[in-house]
């Protein structure tokens, strides 16, 4: 059965080889079915690396401890669901997976773009293909996942009892379909550049595969701090850890490449800048792969040091050598149909939220790499903690929410006075208006405040675009308030999705703006004993103990009161798994509407006593609330209108009628 | 309208070059492994800034925990040198911290120099066989009784 899953991963590499060079040469001599054929290699090699996925799921299920990466992942004990999961739990079984992705959206874009956009096609195709390529040889010469070992174990080394977590194994698939996905813009991008096809038709395809991934990526980014605030028990959900980091960067290229190709289709402007994002955005996932699993820089998670790297490296100088060499090539053909009319223009909002998410990268990316860089300049390396990250980030999160709100208030190619007054003075005024309440509910951080009012200007805007749009229609439909503005976001879904995530990230900074409050303090209670901290009280009744076969428990039993109401018990809790000799705090956590009291049972002693760690995070839960409405609005903007759906069927009838008239000729 | 432009894309990067010059002030420490901060040591030079040390294993048996095991006191080791280390941070010790692990400490020398005072400790058990020779691999394998 392994040599099975061995063969198609053998298979797989000559497969996805020849459909990138087939696609190649399809695309250059425009000839379909040379491209039919590079596209059912494509096919094939999903296929077959499916088949490697399952065989080595078969192995995962069966405890086949002959197979090394079966033998370090997982053991008797662990349930299905982890059993599962473990294949993404080890670099040459995650490797496996990530690679079987990035097949299935070869075949999604080979599926639905069949008959359409048959100038990009091939090369799209080629490039997917020669990235399924790169990692059929990492599989096989680097992390080859059916390595087997001369005896058979007795039982497998098991999975880490931290990763055994509902939420830490969706966090990692989530985070390969937005790291994998991004391939899909750049394959439509970079076959935009050697087709010759440089108008703004590449942009339609890659907008919505843009989205998809990074849906997916801010999903996967925020369910990995949801894990860290629920599993880790420091009460914190961003570290900016360098792995964290990496998986942020290009949802930023991301965001900015989402934003900056309507000024393209608009305007016709910005056309080099975003065949600059584009490869940008893959680029900086190649980049973050190996910052992952090379082990060059030190980071918290878990990926050990491996000869990954020189792959990587080599695959990411390729991409961005070539990418730039034909960026450059077409260059004189990008010239903008347009030029800047005016600084008052949503042009400039959006080239300067461009300017302000790239910004961000830049800085995020100098952290994270510093410690490489002032090795290679200084010989001694240099590491920069997250205050780094902070400080720089924050007064350009501010700029970035507030052209959030504003961006949308400005006209195209210049906005007048009347106009600005007109679009403005509400927000403000409703935003000025909200100042002092802020001010009177003891926010005197002066971030924090400006971070808070800002949120109300925004919130403000984006309800004035949805209610005057929904009043508008209500007038000339004669509908229902509801129903005319349900109706007027479906219509246009990418306008309003967009404005949805607006509101996503309007919460997010209301969570994030609520760390600058957090409280902290530790304490030593007797049994019985209850003690105020904040407005709450917190009674330590008494300590439990628990043990299975692969689990010792110690939890301590706590009630906690606000103002005289009980709010619930409390059960931190500290486990030992004897297989593992680790030990794992789990925290406990009454979540309110504005704060969280979150509670870790450090420790205890003979004498009856126990140490607690409490920390009080406020609007933590904006956090959480702000995740689903980015999620929900990314669907909404993706999900495809009735136009949609007709563009996409005259496109598809126009290339058969021209297959039709190539094929009587 | 162009030099406009230029003039504030020029704005905008020195305030983000400012931005980063004077948090990057506050934010750094010198990455080191224990056999060069031991012999930074030795030859007496100056160990009063902030020092990330990396490389190092926690010495088997060598951790004191305090009463609630919310503090310790631990030797790492890279082999050769050994260092003791002292915990002084507010949140807890990882759940992976324990003997043998791999760990990364933040901290300073403390004035005595006795002991290294952390205030930030990753600890991470690498998978014992990822990265190695197959060879060694085997090894491991068998010395953990799989």
């Amino acid at each position: 059965m392994i040599d099975i899953g061995y063969f198609a991963l053998c298979t797989a590499l000559i497969f996805s080889g020849y459909s990138t060079f087939a696609s190649f040469a399809a695309g250059r001599k425009r000839n379909l079915s040379l491209a039919r054929s590079g596209e059912n290699a494509a096919l094939v090699t999903c296929g077959l690396l499916t088949l490697a996925v399952i065989v080595l799921w078969h192995a995962l299920l069966t405890h086949n401890f002959r197979v090394q990466f079966v033998a370090e992942n997982s053991d008797l004990s662990m349930p299905v669901f982890y059993l599962i999961t473990s294949l993404w739990g080890g670099q040459a079984g995650s490797l496996l997976f990530w690679g079987w992705i990035l097949s299935l959206y070869a075949v999604a874009i080979i599926i639905v773009y069949r008959n359409r956009y048959r100038d990009l096609m091939p090369y799209a195709v080629a490039v997917i293909s020669s990235s399924s390529f790169f990692y059929c040889i990492l599989h096989l010469f680097s992390a080859d996942p059916f390595t087997l070992l001369p005896t058979i174990p007795e039982n497998g080394r098991g999975l880490n009892p931290l990763l055994q977590q509902p939420l830490m194994a969706i966090h990692p698939p989530l985070l390969y379909l937005g790291m994998v996905g991004m391939v899909v813009p750049f394959s439509f991008a970079i076959s935009a550049l050697l087709s010759g096809n440089l108008d703004a038709t590449w942009l339609r395809p890659a907008r919505r595969w843009m989205l998809i991934p990074w849906s997916f990526l801010g999903a996967g980014l925020l369910l990995g701090g949801k894990w860290a605030y629920v599993e880790l028990g420091w009460g914190g959900y961003w570290g900016w850890d360098p792995v964290e980091n990496s998986s942020l960067m290009p949802w930023l290229a991301g965001t900015a490449f989402l934003h900056s190709i309507m000024v393209q289709e608009r305007r016709g402007m910005l056309k080099v800048w975003n065949f600059f994002l584009a490869i940008l955005c893959y680029s900086l996932c190649i980049l973050g792969t190996f910052i992952t699993r090379s082990g060059i820089i030190s980071s918290v998670h878990a990926f050990a040091e491996s000869n990954i790297g020189p792959f990587f490296v080599t695959f990411l100088v390729i991409i961005g050598v070539s990418s730039a060499a034909l960026l450059y090539y077409r260059l004189p053909k990008l010239g903008p149909e347009n030029k800047l009319e005016s600084f008052v223009s949503r042009e400039t909002a959006f080239l300067l939220n461009n300017w302000i998410l790239l910004g961000i990268l830049f800085a995020v990316l100098w952290g994270t790499l510093f410690p490489l860089i002032s090795e290679a300049f200084t010989g001694q390396q240099i590491t920069i903690g997250p205050p780094f990250f902070n400080q720089v980030n924050t007064p350009l999160g501010l700029i970035l929410i507030f052209l959030t709100g504003a961006g949308p208030l400005v006209a195209w190619r210049k906005s007048s006075t009347s106009s600005l007054k007109k679009h403005f003075a509400r927000p403000f005024l409703f935003a000025l208006l909200s100042a002092p309440i802020i001010l009177g509910a003891g926010v005197n951080d002066f971030y924090a405040f400006v971070s808070l009012t800002l949120c109300c200007f925004v919130v403000a805007a984006i309800g004035l675009e949805f209610h005057t749009g929904t009043l508008a229609r209500k007038r000339s439909t004669g509908e229902g308030y509801f129903i005319a503005m349900f109706r007027l976001s479906s219509k246009n879904r990418r306008r309003y999705g967009g404005y949805i995530t607006h509101v996503a990230l309007v919460l997010l900074f209301v969570g994030f703006t609520g760390k600058a409050f957090t409280t902290e303090t530790e304490l030593v209670l007797q049994e019985s004993e209850t003690r105020r901290f904040g407005e709450y009280n917190l009674t330590f009744e008494t300590l439990a103990y628990g043990e299975n076969a692969g689990m010792q428990s110690t939890a301590a039993v706590l009630s906690l009161h606000l103002n005289g109401e009980r709010l619930g018990t409390l059960l931190p809790e500290r486990r030992y798994y004897k297989a593992f000799d680790q030990g794992t705090t789990e925290v406990s956590i009454y979540s309110g509407l504005l704060e969280d009291f979150y509670l870790i049972l450090v420790g205890w002693s003979n004498d009856g006593s126990a140490k607690f760690q409490i920390y009080i995070n406020p609007l933590v839960k904006f956090v959480w609330l702000g995740s689903i409405v980015l999620i929900f609005g990314s669907i909404w903007a993706m999900w495809p209108t009735g136009r949609d759906r007709r563009v996409a069927k005259i496109d598809t009838q126009n290339a058969l009628n021209t297959n039709k008239t190539v094929e009587s000729i | 309208m162009q030099h406009k432009f230029y003039l504030g894309s020029a704005v905008i990067l020195m305030g983000l070059a400012y931005l980063m010059w004077t948090s990057f002030q506050q934010s750094t420490s010198m990455h080191l492994t224990l056999g060069m901060f031991m012999e930074k040591i030795q030859l007496g030079h100056p160990t009063s800034d902030r020092i990330q040390l990396g490389g190092s294993t926690v010495v088997p048996g060598s951790i004191l925990w305090d009463k609630y095991k919310s503090k310790a006191t631990f030797d790492i080791t890279d082999g050769e040198n050994n260092l003791n280390v002292k915990y002084v941070g507010n949140t807890l010790l990882p759940d992976t911290f324990k003997d043998e692990a791999l760990v990364v400490l933040e901290g300073t020398y403390n004035n005595q120099k006795t002991s290294f005072e952390a205030d930030l400790v990753f600890a991470k058990c690498p998978s014992k066989y990822e990265g190695q020779d197959y060879s060694n691999h085997v090894e491991a394998m068998q010395e953990t009784g799989y």
